[in-house]
């Protein structure tokens, strides 16, 4: 149950809203900032409970009376949306049961799709909660269109007419893909996922220091992991990532006790499996939650389980990390999906004072992939590194949308992001927003986007924005967007290296300055190995 | 009245033909540019007017001139920068014409020019850019390419000559170098290509009085027989490292005297005013 439909029922009055425990009208009226608070678990079930019961809150949510609070925090404008329904082909709800509330056909169809699997026995409790919490947030939301200014550049109207099934990837049928997705040589700490599930038999978990918890929802420790899970998304996720809580049927948790260190780093390699005739939709979650002053290294890989890319499906990731005070996260995320795929992820982030986050991506696979990185400084010398890349080949949509709030003194924050495209059928997108508010003071703040278009009709959207109300800030930003130098180019030939060849160093070289900060060298080789595949298929070499 | 004494003394060469048979008492023909005339792509602005060089095995040139006289766009235009268009004239260098050839051939036939101001460029390794370089020449001459742990022994006594420490090669080429850092890289660069015929443009600007030395050092032990070098320099203090045989005045597009050191002593004393006071003297001694 998300709190904008909540908040909608409440205040309008309904038959629904009259069952609501009085406990939870008091937090409602405090607003959204409910769920950073953290409501006792107590209440929530309560609520939850009497929601349950309520048929009538489900068709109050129908009607629309509920919409406009959801819609909003959203950011999905319903004056200008059109109705889904013309969007969208009709998908007849197939035993009606849940569809029947929901506005948006294609989330009626994944709701009607996923309800048998939702209700399996095996569900553990928090996972059904979220499941319901997200299934309630979903029936008045719509997904996004381009009328959506988040949306305007990035058309997933193609993964809205799809109609996803459950995947379907045989026990073990990874394990031949392992070897040739190492990050090192050697022996690596690694958490396999296979559309969504954490894969026992291919992780290898042992050896971790005492009270880190690292793996499925199933056996983490309950107390710590209610009060996180599903508290960012509803607040700062899009529509997707209500659709990525509705289905997720595990959620890997990684849980650091207050000065806890993981030295090696931690692989966390997501596998996805497509289907033959139709598409498949695999929703994998992460959580991670540090205590103060505990260190972790993750890196999450995403590829496709079939090496020929032909399979289609969708990827709809959600990340929620929670950093206390003093602690740091450096966070490895790489997209090699398949060119046929689409790849959605959210990465939500809250950060103590004294924190440390550190984001290094590329973004190379799918035909449409799309991050939305939203990160909340939540106390004073809190520091915010990214770094991002995006390699755009034929037909190829990369959207980057960040957003990074500073609220307290003393932050410091550095974006760098980087964008290729290729072709001329290739498109980038970049929204980098950063906003620096007025306690937020002693501010430093970078931001730099440079994009280089290799190919004549080839388009990027680079819209790189500080907010600023503090007034005594350190704050810079900048765009560029150019087709490699002339004189670099001329600088090779006359040392006897030829244009083709300073072409393809030049473009990698471009790269190389987002790469080089993984520091795993075979990680290193498998992405120059996917940019050049890239580069030549689109003919951009 | 000293100076036209000595100048008659300066070994002049009228034309191309004649500058070929000195040629051929000493070494072989190496380059040989006729009635070069270039202009700007862009801007269709003439730059050289009929350019006549030739160079021979064993020997260094020096090319004097202000300012715009068209010193730089010659040692361009002979690498091939697209920046130019040739509208007239010739060039040959080791029997092959140079307008045939793209850039990168002539570079692997043995053509360098260390330039004037060497760009950056990130994210590129010193050593890479190196290997890179040296391999399409090895493969260009037949041999074998290197791998990367051969390779480091073929660059180290380099840097040892150059005083550059070996920390650099794992830095991006050129990138945060100083103005002189960035020209020992280049001698760097064609020490470990081992060119035919080096263009020095400029190489002397940005040196302090150390690097000074230890580049033309490096240039001095690059010499060989079979090599030769082609310096474009404002002063004469460089060609006090690196001596040469041969001087050439550049004006408006055309080489307008060619001599010994002389022509350099009368440079340094006199500035370009005394060339044009020479020449009006002795109107026999102009070559074009």
């Amino acid at each position: 149950m998300s709190l904008a439909c909540k908040a909608g029922c409440l205040h309008s009055k309904s038959p629904g809203s009259a069952q609501l425990p009085t406990r939870r009208s008091f937090f409602l009226a405090k607003g959204f900032r409910l769920k950073e608070r953290a409501a006792p678990r107590e209440a929530r079930q309560t609520y939850l409970a009497a929601a349950r019961r309520s048929s009538a809150h489900r068709t109050y949510c129908q009607s629309g009376g509920g919409t406009s609070v959801s819609a909003r925090e959203q950011g999905v404008e319903q004056a200008d949306a059109p109705p889904s329904e013309s969007a969208a082909p009709p998908v007849l709800p197939q035993n009606g049961a849940v569809s029947a509330a929901v506005r948006d056909s294609w989330v009626g169809h994944l709701l009607d799709t996923w309800a048998d699997i939702n209700a399996s026995p095996d569900t553990p409790e928090l996972l059904q909660e979220l499941h319901e919490e997200c299934g309630a947030a979903l029936q008045s939301a719509r997904m996004p269109n381009t009328r959506v200014e988040s949306f305007r550049f990035t058309d997933v109207s193609s993964i809205i007419k799809s109609q996803p099934q459950v995947p379907e990837a045989a026990e073990g049928a990874a394990r031949g893909m392992l070897s040739s997705h190492m990050l090192r040589e050697d022996h690596e700490l690694r958490a396999v996922i296979v559309d969504g599930c954490l894969d026992q038999g291919l992780s290898n978990l042992s050896g971790l220091p005492d009270g880190v918890y690292i793996g499925s929802i199933r056996d983490a420790p309950e107390e710590v992991v209610a009060m996180r899970l599903g508290a960012q998304a509803t607040t700062k996720g899009t529509p997707f990532t209500q659709v990525n809580g509705a289905l997720a049927q595990d959620v890997v948790c990684i849980v650091l006790p207050p000065g806890a260190e993981v030295t090696q780093p931690l692989h966390l390699l997501h596998i996805a499996s497509g289907r033959e005739q139709s598409v498949s939709l695999n929703s994998p979650r992460l959580l991670i939650i540090l205590g103060r002053d505990a260190h972790l290294q993750i890196l999450e890989e995403f590829c496709p389980l079939d090496s020929n890319q032909r399979e289609c499906y969708l990827t709809n990731a959600t990340a929620e990390f929670e950093l206390a005070e003093a602690s740091s996260l450096q966070h490895g995320y790489v997209n090699l999906e398949s060119i046929a795929a689409w790849h959605v992820k959210s990465t939500l982030v809250n950060q103590a004072a004294r924190s440390h986050y550190a984001l290094t991506e590329a973004n190379l696979g799918g035909r449409i992939s799309r991050h939305d990185v939203v990160i909340s400084q939540m106390g004073p010398e809190t520091e915010t590194t990214m770094r991002n890349l995006q390699v755009c080949g034929e037909r190829q949509v990369h959207d980057l949308h960040s957003s990074l709030r500073l609220d307290h003194p003393s932050g410091r924050a550095q974006q760098l992001h980087k964008c290729i495209v290729a072709s001329s059928t290739g498109r980038g997108v970049f929204d980098g927003n950063v906003q620096v508010n007025q306690k937020a003071q002693q501010t430093d703040a970078a931001q730099l986007s440079r994009n280089l278009l290799l190919a004549a009709k080839g388009a990027v959207f680079a819209r790189p924005n500080l907010q600023i109300i503090a007034d005594d800030v350190s704050c810079t930003h900048g765009c560029t967007v150019s087709d490699l130098e002339e004189d670099q180019l001329f600088y090779f030939t006359t040392r006897g290296i030829g244009a083709e060849q300073a072409r393809k160093i030049l473009v990698y070289s471009f790269g190389k300055e987002i790469t080089q900060g993984f520091r795993y060298p075979k990680l290193e080789a498998r992405l120059e190995v996917a940019v050049n595949d890239l580069l030549s298929n689109a003919g951009a070499l | 009245m000293q100076l036209p004494a000595r100048l008659q003394q300066v070994r002049v060469a009228r034309t191309a033909q004649k500058r070929r048979l000195i040629c051929q008492a000493g070494g072989k023909v190496m380059l040989e540019v006729s009635d070069l005339q270039a202009k700007v792509a862009d801007t269709d602005k003439a730059i050289l007017k009929g350019v006549n060089l030739t160079i021979c095995e064993g020997e260094s040139h020096a090319i004097m001139g202000q300012n715009g006289s068209g010193k730089s766009t010659l040692s361009r235009v002979l690498v091939g920068d697209p920046q130019y268009e040739v509208t007239g004239g010739s060039a040959r260098f080791q029997g092959q014409d140079l307008f045939d050839l793209e850039p990168e051939e002539r570079a692997r036939l043995g053509l360098f020019l260390s330039f004037q101001s060497p760009i950056a460029i990130p994210g590129v390794s010193n050593i890479d850019f190196l290997r890179l370089a040296y391999n399409s020449r090895q493969k260009a001459l037949g041999k074998p390419e290197v791998e990367p742990l051969q390779f480091y022994g073929h660059v180290m006594p380099k840097l040892d000559t150059l005083h550059i420490d070996p920390s650099w090669l794992d830095r991006s080429v050129n990138e945060g170098f100083s103005g002189g850092e960035r020209k020992r890289n280049e001698v760097l660069q064609l020490a470990v290509l081992e060119a035919d015929l080096a263009i020095l443009d400029e190489i002397d600007s940005g040196l302090d009085i150390d690097a000074l030395r230890d580049v033309a050092t490096a240039v001095n032990g690059l010499k060989r027989g079979n090599t030769a070098t082609l310096m474009v320099t404002h002063y004469k203090r460089l060609l006090n490292y690196i001596h040469p045989t041969h001087v050439h005045v550049m004006r408006a597009g055309q080489i307008i005297l060619s001599g010994g050191i002389e022509v350099a002593d009368v440079l340094e004393n006199e500035g370009y005013e005394g060339i044009t006071n020479l020449l009006k003297k002795e109107p026999a001694l102009q070559t074009t």
